[in-house]
């Protein structure tokens, strides 16, 4: 396919038509974060932390689904850049769960990541949190929505690669939520003998069952005075 | 990028034709009816959830026989749309969502229904009521029966 020339952060770069600006940064030792981004798999562009400033465009785009065009004149890292992206992950952190000390992925966490390279700090917005029940009925996946930031990872994850279709996105707006079946809890019966997903999750929404949980089962301990 | 992105097939597209007919001719939308609608159309059962959550006019509860839907966007929100909704829950005794005792009502909260000019606006089935009035709303529910 014949080359398109764009200029990326002042420089003249060049890639395949059909690319997208995500791709020809990576090419180019760019580094832009993403945390719905999910390499081969079509891309949602649902958490805009990828955004970038592309000149005579009306908005800052995802650059993980916008496909490079000639003579495009892209900042990756300009202030405006920043400052979206702090806010953007700023109301990620402002709507997750917030008790991180107490997460398993608590120094893995890619949403931990992000913020600690973009220096967000303690969210500044007093948003109304979701709160879930954790669901640890499954042997396989430990899914604790409150946490979930709705990247849809996990939904792409179950649908093309391990070709399952167990999860989809319900309900709308501030309620949305990933569905297993009719809004179920993720049990053995619709799930099972996979957990495929389990690390696409960028936070701690999805883990794998924790064995001290096992050491539990056995019959409760109790000391009589 | 063309090849990269996923397309419905012709029969997928028909999910939101079937949700409606389900939903037109029991008034909601059952579980055997999603369950028999994925199968037809050869897609996961909580995609069909997913679609049918999505929609305000879908519904997967059992709905009262009069179906009222309060308009929660911007414009009838500007318009004291909140006394609206808190009046209509203190004359029904029921949060949005829920179905009175009696099965006389439903009450839902309902994204724009196009009827900004009457800001605040509400649907009774599919009629519609706008400049809306604590007391107004009184006079309007009795003539539901």
């Amino acid at each position: 396919m014949a080359d398109i020339t764009v200029t990326m952060n002042g420089k003249q770069v060049g890639g395949p038509a059909g690319i997208t600006i995500l791709e020809l940064a990576k090419q180019n030792g760019i580094d832009i974060p993403t945390l719905c981004y999910l390499e081969g798999l079509p891309p949602t562009g649902s958490c805009r932390v990828c955004v970038v400033e592309v000149e005579g465009s009306r908005t800052l785009v995802a650059s993980c689904h916008t496909p490079i065009s000639a003579g495009m004149i892209i900042q990756t890292h300009s202030p405006k850049v920043l400052e979206a992206r702090r806010v953007i992950v700023e109301l990620l952190l402002a709507s997750h769960c917030g008790t991180c000390y107490m997460c398993e992925k608590a120094n893995i966490c890619e949403l931990r990541e992000v913020a600690v390279d973009l220096d967000v700090g303690v969210p500044r917005f007093p948003i109304r949190r979701r709160f879930y029940p954790i669901e640890d009925e499954s042997p396989y996946i430990t899914r604790d929505l409150s946490k979930c930031i709705l990247c849809r990872k996990c939904i792409r994850a179950c649908n093309e690669v391990a070709k399952k279709h167990v999860y989809a996105m319900g309900y709308r707006g501030f309620d949305s939520k990933v569905v297993v079946d009719f809004d179920e809890v993720l049990n053995k019966e619709v799930c099972r003998d996979c957990g495929i997903c389990i690390p696409y999750c960028p936070t701690g929404a999805l883990s794998n069952p924790q064995k001290s949980r096992k050491d539990k089962k056995g019959p409760p301990l109790v000391i009589k005075g | 990028m063309t090849n990269k992105t996923t397309t419905l097939s012709k029969n997928q597209k028909l999910i939101l034709t079937l949700l409606q007919e389900a939903q037109q001719k029991t008034g909601f939308i059952s579980e055997e009816a999603m369950v028999g609608i994925a199968e037809s159309l050869g897609i996961s059962r909580s995609d069909v959830y997913g679609v049918a959550t999505f929609y305000s006019f879908l519904s997967v509860q059992p709905q009262g026989r009069n179906v009222i839907r309060i308009c929660k966007s911007l414009p009838c929100h500007l318009k004291n749309g909140q006394e609206i909704i808190e009046s209509l829950e203190k004359q029904l005794g029921v949060k949005p969502g829920e179905t009175t005792p009696d099965g006389k009502f439903s009450f839902t909260l309902t994204n724009c229904i196009g009827e900004c000019d009457q800001a605040p606006a509400m649907l009774i089935n599919d009629d519609v009521h706008g400049n809306l009035t604590p007391d107004k709303i009184a006079r309007i529910l009795k003539t539901y029966k």
